[in-house]
């Protein structure tokens, strides 16, 4: 292939030759004639030299799972195993677009003889969860004069892995620490008072009661039999269940109600894992793409988080299915929560509700509003907004009336935005944990 | 590679000076230095001329509007005095200022052929001055810049100096046929002059090529210490801020500006602006550059060819390397088209070679230098053929590797899978016979040498 330069120097030559032949000047013949053969006569050797099948580009990462907001460094190292040199070879190692380049650059220009090699490396700052793939490599071998290329595209790709990002638990245990920001969050306890060895408090005796509970200085100082009881705690399981439909998708890129789901359910997955509550996972739209059973063991979080770093957001939502699935698989009572939009017709969710709470499980819907999700009103022109409040008020219609018909089997639905999303599942978390719903 | 740079570029400078020089000799005499102000100052009064011309066409046709034709006297009069005494724009030529109008076109009926062909004649010497300022300013930004554009520009402004000669007809090289010899062909003026050029050409483009191999790993390095400077500050800042010192407001936009390669800090810098109103955004932005520095500094520490592999000072490719080749690859370059070139401007070797009969050996076309086209076009066509058998040959050979690469890939993964089904199989065949027991001849020879002890020792007692 021939580049710009190449194209000058034909320019140059056929200029040359045909003013030589127009003004029969042998001179601007000859260098015309000079200028086309020096263009061509080294393209065989260029040809026999720029043989990419032997380079081979070797990449390396230092983890090939990582958090959403981490940095990753991709050491790119190119091999010569054949017997030639290149004179001049640019390497582009590609990544995913939404990525940052942090430190360093994807790129090297340079030569490369023989059986040696070059190495560089460059760090990425690794954003919005998901799989992916680094690289193709694009190989660009131009002879020295830079008259001709040859560019090949190598595909060796290497896969990672990226979470869902680990900000809010930062956040949350950054803040944590500075409790005058009066930030929602410490320890609460699920008690269950009768049984333990907790002194919990003193109450008025009644028959039944056993005679080794009754305190016999209090019930001297009142005048009344007075029991003292005990507590002991507990803890509760849940099943977060992460609706990953189509329209969760909408919004602006990370800030779909998605990826707010997604946050939510890793908040309360290292809540739960903290204090030793149950939390399960399960993602799904017209399937169930993932499941994770509750559980304490030590990989658990690893493995939400896997789970959650591969959803996408497409099809529609399989309530009836989704729940079928997941109460076969729990025997205990739990608290399901449902991070859902609630944008599929609500015969199924209705009958999926009717499941859970038959089931002897407890419910609770923890919904999105699309439109706060997506484009402000204030950035509309006037016909725009008038359509968007007209839109945004038939929505709200629409989801009292599911709350109503929810509210039926006692199943709370709290509407929530980007700005409230987190700070409500943390405290819809707590109030859990204080009432007590779904012991185990 | 800086020195060879420098060595390519003092050779690059002395080959533009003797092309130069030898161009300049070839149109000795035709170097008149007053031509360049005279074309200039010609141009600039034919435009005022006609300026002229538009103005009393205007004029004229404005009096006819008002006067009717009656008051022509009053028009001319005002012409003579306002136009041609207060404005003092006087046509080309006139050796006194004009005061009347009619004596202007008067002058010009009989001047303006002459007027033309000077200009004519003036034109080709201020095109010679034109084109040898374009080359040398063009040369001197390809010495600094180092960019293909402006050698190629260069080369071609000079050679276009020859190209109007020869249009022009002057008495330059290139008027006589090529000798017919090689020694004859090799030092004649003309080849003398063509070798020259070619060699600017060569030698530039292999100092742009010293230069540019060379470049990326500097660049790297630079970069990278601009990206960590730029770094570290910022996290000191974050930690001046912390700790309640004032911090100068323009530090942040200095440090955006000196470091704009890199994009990451920027972006950051931006969230923490454009992000203020939410605190907990600008705590992000700042937990992310803390984090890269910690990051950076862990990298550094833990791994000590880090820092190398992200400059990728080792790709930098050694100079007595690049000198060998240069040298190489230019002769080599040289003596081929030198060679090729004489086998195509002399066809007559080529016909003795071949053995044409008389009638093509003698024929007047032959001695036409169109006659090269018929000997280029395919010669330069057998090259990119041939280069592009190669190269399918090659592509051929990558494909053919690929496909045992994959077809290896396969043989491995169906192993892997058979090895995995006979792994199966050996845990089933194990787990059932788990199932059903131990068989009379699997008891472990241990289990039996105990067994038969504790059944003797029941029996003594």
């Amino acid at each position: 292939m021939l580049t710009q330069r190449g194209f000058v120097v034909v320019f140059g030559g056929v200029l040359l030759l045909s003013s030589g032949f127009s003004y029969q000047n042998f001179y601007l013949t000859l260098l015309g004639i000079y200028l086309l053969v020096g263009l061509v006569v080294t393209l065989p050797l260029f040809a026999l030299t720029a043989n990419v099948a032997g380079i081979e580009v070797e990449r390396t990462l230092d983890k090939t799972k990582v958090f959403s907001g981490d940095f990753v460094r991709v050491r790119v190292t190119i091999h010569n195993r054949s017997r030639r040199h290149f004179d001049f070879i640019e390497v582009w190692d590609q990544y995913p677009e939404t990525w940052i380049l942090a430190i360093g650059e994807n790129f090297m220009a340079s030569r490369i003889e023989p059986g040696s090699s070059i190495t560089f490396s460059y760090i990425l700052q690794v954003r919005m969860r998901g799989k992916y793939h680094i690289g193709p490599t694009e190989v660009i071998m131009r002879d020295r004069l830079g008259l001709h290329y040859y560019k090949r595209t190598l595909k060796a790709q290497t896969e990672i892995l990226v979470y869902p990002t680990w900000k809010d638990v930062r956040r949350m245990e950054a803040l944590g620490k500075q409790r005058q920001l009066g930030l929602m969050f410490g320890a609460h306890r699920t008690r269950v008072v009768g049984m333990g060895t907790d002194f919990a408090g003193f109450r008025v005796y009644v028959p039944g009661d056993a005679f080794r509970l009754i305190d016999w200085k209090t019930t001297a100082k009142r005048g009344k039999l007075v029991v003292k009881q005990f507590e002991m705690e507990k803890n509760i399981q849940i099943m977060c269940m992460v609706d990953t439909s189509g329209s969760m998708g909408n919004g602006y890129p990370e800030n779909t109600k998605l990826e707010y789901a997604i946050r939510a359910a890793v908040l309360l997955t290292y809540m739960g894992l903290e204090r030793k509550d149950l939390v399960g996972t399960c993602v799904f739209s017209d399937k169930v793409h993932s499941f994770v059973a509750p559980a304490l063991s030590p990989s658990h979080m690893y493995d939400v988080l896997e789970a959650l770093a591969l959803a996408e957001p497409r099809g529609w939502s399989n309530f009836e299915a989704a729940v079928e699935y997941v109460t076969k698989q729990l025997n205990k009572r739990t608290l399901f929560i449902f991070l859902t939009d609630l944008e599929e017709s609500p015969a199924p969710l209705l009958n999926a509700m009717k499941r859970v709470i038959a089931n002897g499980h407890k419910a609770q819907v923890i919904s999105p509003f699309g439109p706060w999700f997506e484009a402000p009103v204030g950035q509309f022109g006037p016909v725009e907004r008038v359509l968007a409040e007209a839109v945004q008020e038939e929505l709200w219609e629409r989801r009292s009336k599911i709350a109503r018909a929810l509210a039926r089997f006692g199943i709370d639905v709290v509407n929530v935005g980007p700005e409230d999303f987190l700070p409500v599942i943390i405290k819809q978390y707590n109030l859990a944990k204080q009432r007590g719903v779904a012991l185990y | 590679m800086k020195t060879v740079t420098w060595i390519l570029r003092i050779l690059s400078t002395a080959t533009f000076a003797y092309m130069c020089f030898i161009v300049y000799n070839q149109l000795r005499g035709y170097w008149d230095w007053n031509s360049p102000y005279v074309f200039i100052v010609t141009v600039y009064r034919i435009l005022s001329l006609l300026l002229f011309y538009l103005v009393i066409i205007v004029a004229q046709g404005f009096e006819q509007l008002v006067g009717g034709g009656a008051s022509s006297s009053l028009a001319t009069a005002l012409f003579n005095t306002i136009m041609l005494k207060f404005w003092y724009l006087q046509p080309y030529g006139g050796a006194t200022p004009f005061t009347d109008i009619q004596q202007v076109f008067l002058y010009l009926n009989t001047q303006l052929g002459i007027i033309a062909m000077d200009l004519w004649d003036r034109t080709f010497t201020f095109l010679y001055f034109l084109f040898a300022g374009i080359g040398v300013a063009m040369f001197l930004q390809s010495l600094f810049r180092m960019e293909h554009k402006f050698v190629a520009g260069a080369f071609l402004s000079i050679q276009a100096i020859m190209i109007v000669a020869a249009f022009r007809g002057l008495p330059i090289y290139g008027q006589e046929p090529i000798a017919t010899g090689f020694l004859g062909f090799l030092t004649s003026g003309l080849q003398i002059l063509a070798l020259v050029s070619f060699a600017y050409l060569e030698i530039s483009y292999q100092m742009i090529y010293s230069y540019s191999v060379g470049k990326p790993v500097e660049d790297r390095q630079e970069t990278l210490k601009k990206q960590l400077l730029a770094l570290r500050a910022e996290v000191r800042k974050q930690d001046a801020i912390e700790r309640g010192e004032k911090v100068a407001a323009t530090s942040t936009s200095r440090l955006s500006g000196g470091a704009t390669a890199f994009s990451f800090l920027r972006e950051v810098i931006e969230r923490k602006l454009l992000g203020s109103r939410e605190a907990l955004e600008n705590l992000d932005a700042v937990s992310d550059i803390r984090r890269l520095n910690i990051y950076i500094d862990q990298l550094l520490a833990s791994d000590p060819s880090a820092r190398d592999e992200l400059t990728a000072r080792a790709a930098a490719p050694s100079s007595g390397y690049v000198i060998y080749s240069t040298v190489l690859g230019s002769i080599i370059r040289f003596l081929s088209v030198v060679a090729l070139s004489y086998i195509l401007v002399n066809p007559l070797i080529l016909i003795e070679l071949l053995n044409l009969p008389p009638g093509i050996s003698y024929s007047v076309e032959l001695q036409q230098p169109e006659m090269v086209v018929i000997l280029l076009v395919p010669v330069l066509l057998l090259l990119a053929f041939i280069a592009a058998m190669i190269r399918w040959y090659s592509q051929w050979e990558e494909e053919a590797l690929q496909r045992q690469i994959e077809a290896e890939e396969k043989r491995k993964a169906r192993e892997k899978k058979r090895e995995a089904r006979r792994l199966r199989r050996e845990a089933r065949k194990r787990r059932k016979a788990l199932e059903r027991g131990p068989e009379e001849g699997e008891i472990d020879e241990w289990d039996r040498v105990l067994g038969e002890l504790y059944q003797s020792e029941g029996s003594e007692s």
